[in-house]
């Protein structure tokens, strides 16, 4: 045990106190091959792409560039679209759903089998810590297409009974902060039910999709069953718009969703939806207060909080209020902000310049609207890369931008509540409706806390779990249909006459 | 006295609006005399003949909306069993006055037969559409259908009195509150119908029947921003208005049922459109 009466420093008690031993660095090194340039996979090959309009991602952690990549146009999205089409008519919605099945299970085996390469990768090009995309990124990547693949002789099932069939070729646009979890979600089920696809990941994030693409040439996927094309908003806008897509999946913000909606108004094209969310998490007086805590940090703090269904607003019961706020500080100060190939660091990179950006105005504002900020961690930032702290915002109120907007970072906003029913009210009063947390040891609570929560998502003590086997999306501004579990087909089928 | 060769006055009843379980006037205070377009029937006494219909406008929208917002988590809330007998109900009301709709009897018939075919999902749907999944994690996560909200209802008007109860019993099963738009040139099936609904034991407010101008309250529906869901079959509306309501729709990510007529009863995936699945990961 230290003595932490002789400590001076009160932040070097403070970390004795929660334990925080040094650590010497221990960075992950397994080998990832990253080609200088990346064009578009288009009918089962890479196609070079255009000079016109590359751009570079960059490793958020060292700010510096680790390769570059061309930006698909109009004709580009064509050739990849017609490549989906041909795909689809001619051997995808031929062939019987066991097989489609088994290419699946083939996909999922390789993932594993390849699983610290992608996690080395997806680590290096997003930024969040190797403990995340090794523990949770990577694996439920192979475990949604282990669970889809399953699916795919058995939909009859799914469909109550009924007879159904694909919708044809799906454009799947997805954000930056699960690059390669959010291609799973969006490819897995599509694939399962017949569709094929063509995806647009981010533009900051394109790495882990490319290395997916050498994935699908070694299981001997169809050519052109999935088809990637990259570049940022004017390619994503050019997939939506083509005629020859039936069906739009996007994650994202809620600004972009519209803006998607609105230029398919007017077509027969179908849409799902995932987009931003104000997650309440809501801890009575009842909780196990350290178990809480632990699901408060990783609510807000996993992956930056770079995550749509963040439990971004902590509700917290008025009379231990001060007490968990204490708690969850002295937790806050034991996190270790870093290099995010080191195998010891908690909270990595935020992803981009301009999403740290975004970060810092949200904190101005706070502090222009009367919010106290307060920031721990336990070592200093790097002094290169785009590193955050983690912060909480005390003293702000239901009205306050912070509390209203996403964020989209480590940022906590802390308000209070006397009985169960002003919980309820606080945490639904938001335009989103993704997910929120409860946090009780009394299960007739959670349960009547949990079903009155207008939202997508409720996690009652835990937060921030994923399963390919468990429903996800929201309602309201949130957007709508669902990924994962039987839900997650059903926006990819339509019912047909037998 | 009225003499032999004097003819009878008829009492004409101006057919009004049915919000909150209330027959009113509109505020705007319109009234239209209506021709009806109307398939020979073969009821006695309903020959042909102009009616008074009133004309919902937009405040009596807003109205409606904030009784059907009031009327829904009390509707949601009762069990299945409960609104299975009031559909069923409804039923035995339209059943019993099927005089009262200036349709053939097969057309009152196909209606009430629609109605008990809905009210049986009431307890049902969530058995068939609810899920345990089976998660890696020491969690019980079982997903479950929560209803949508409050709906606007646009059947196709060629559907009749089929479209009318396909819409609403659709979208109450699961729990929602529904405003149902009529042409004025079916006021009377219209008036019929709501008196069944105001018979039938559902609570005020679960549905609303607005007889308007249903292209013009729809451009107002599309800007009440609480409105949750557009059950829309595809001919009750022409290209441009769809296109309009899915431009508003997307501003706040609104729901939008579009169903091809009411021939079929709604499938189970198609009543599922009406609902959120939502999840639980309980703790364990």
């Amino acid at each position: 045990m230290n003595d932490v009466s002789t400590k001076q420093d009160p932040r070097a008690r403070e970390l004795a106190l929660a334990g925080a031993l040094e650590l010497s660095p221990s960075i992950e090194k397994h080998p990832v091959e990253i080609r200088p340039r990346y064009g578009h996979f288009i009918a089962g090959r890479w196609v070079e792409g255009r000079d016109e309009g590359v751009f570079e991602t960059v490793n958020p952690a060292t700010a510096k560039p680790l390769a570059q990549i061309a930006a698909a146009d109009e004709a580009e999205v064509d050739a990849a679209v017609a490549a989906a089409r041909k795909a689809y008519d001619e051997v995808w919605s031929k062939l019987s759903g066991l097989e489609r099945g088994k290419y699946l299970f083939r996909i999922a085996r390789r993932l594993q089998e390849r699983a610290r390469e992608f996690a080395t990768l997806e680590t290096t090009d997003n930024g969040k810590p190797i403990r995340e995309t090794r523990d949770v990124d990577i694996p439920l990547v192979a475990a949604h297409f282990f669970y889809y693949a399953g699916w795919a002789d058995k939909l009859e099932h799914a469909a109550a009974g009924r007879k159904v069939a694909p919708l044809g070729v799906a454009g799947q646009i997805i954000p930056w902060n699960f690059p390669l979890l959010m291609l799973a979600w969006k490819i897995a089920p599509a694939l399962a039910t017949g569709n094929t696809v063509v995806l647009k990941p981010a533009e900051t994030t394109p790495l882990t999709a490319a290395l997916f693409c050498d994935v699908l040439q070694e299981v001997g996927l169809p050519p052109g069953v999935v088809n990637i094309v990259n570049g940022a908003g004017e390619t994503g806008a050019a997939l939506v718009n083509h005629p020859g897509i039936d069906k739009i999946a996007f994650t994202g913000s809620t600004e972009v969703g519209r803006i998607i909606m609105r230029s398919i108004a007017g077509t027969k094209k179908k849409a799902t939806m995932e987009l931003g969310g104000k997650g309440a998490n809501i801890v009575f007086a009842d909780a196990a207060l350290d178990q809480a805590v632990e699901g408060c940090v990783d609510g807000i703090f996993f992956n930056q909080g770079h995550v749509c269904c963040a439990g971004s607003r902590l509700l917290v019961e008025e009379s231990i209020a001060e007490d968990f706020v204490a708690r969850l500080r002295r937790r806050v100060s034991t996190l270790r902000i870093g290099d995010p190939l080191d195998k010891n660091t908690d909270v990595g990179a935020i992803n981009s310049k301009d999403q740290h950006g975004m970060i810092d105005r949200y904190l101005d504002i706070a502090a222009q609207e009367g919010a106290k900020v307060w920031q721990g961690a336990a070592c200093e930032l790097p002094s290169t890369g785009y590193y955050h702290l983690p912060t909480i915002l005390t003293g702000v109120q239901q009205t306050d931008t912070v509390v209203r907007e996403e964020i989209f970072g480590p940022v906590l906003s802390v308000l209070t509540f006397r009985t169960p029913a002003e919980a309820i009210k606080k945490a639904n009063d938001t335009e989103y409706g993704l997910a929120c947390g409860v946090w009780s040891e009394k299960t007739s609570k959670l349960f009547r806390t949990a079903h009155a929560l207008n939202c997508g998502v409720v996690w009652a003590n835990g937060y921030n779990l994923f399963d390919p086997s468990s429903p996800f999306g929201g309602v309201r501004h949130s957007g709508f249909g669902r990924e994962g579990g039987i839900a997650g087909l059903w926006p990819y089928m339509q019912e047909v006459a037998r | 006295m009225i003499g032999p060769s004097q003819t009878r006055i008829l009492v004409e009843k101006t057919i009004k609006l049915y919000v909150g379980g209330k027959f009113i006037r509109s505020e705007s205070g319109r009234v239209d005399r209506i021709t009806p377009t109307r398939p020979p029937t073969d009821n006695a006494g309903a020959d042909p003949r102009d009616i008074y219909v009133c004309r919902a406008s937009r405040k009596d929208f807003r109205d409606a909306m904030e009784l059907a917002r009031k009327a829904q988590a009390g509707w949601a809330g009762r069990s299945g069993y409960n609104r299975g007998q009031i559909l069923y109900r409804l039923a035995e009301m339209l059943e019993d006055r099927a005089e009262a709709f200036p349709v053939a009897r097969e057309q009152v018939h196909a209606a009430v037969d629609r109605v008990v075919h809905h009210a049986g999902w009431s307890d049902k749907i969530s058995s068939l559409l609810s899920s345990l999944n089976p998660v890696a994690t020491a969690h019980v996560n079982y997903s479950m259908l929560r209803p949508v909200g409050v709906v606007v209802a646009l059947p196709d008007p060629a559907d009749g009195l089929l479209g009318m109860v396909e819409a609403l019993s659709a979208a109450t099963v699961m729990g929602n509150t529904v405003h149902l738009f009529v042409p004025l040139e079916s006021g009377e099936l219209a008036a019929a119908l709501s008196e069944a609904l105001a018979t039938c034991d559902m609570p005020g407010g679960v549905v609303n029947v607005l007889t308007t101008d249903v292209t013009g309250l729809l451009e107002w529906a599309n800007h009440h921003d609480d409105l949750d869901a557009i059950y829309l079959a595809a001919a009750a509306i022409d290209d441009d208005a769809l296109k309009a309501t899915q431009l508003e729709a997307a501003r706040v990510m609104r729901r939008l049922i579009l169903v091809d007529g009411a021939a079929q009863p709604a499938s189970a995936l198609t009543l599922q459109r009406l609902a959120e699945v939502k999840t639980v990961w309980m703790s364990s």
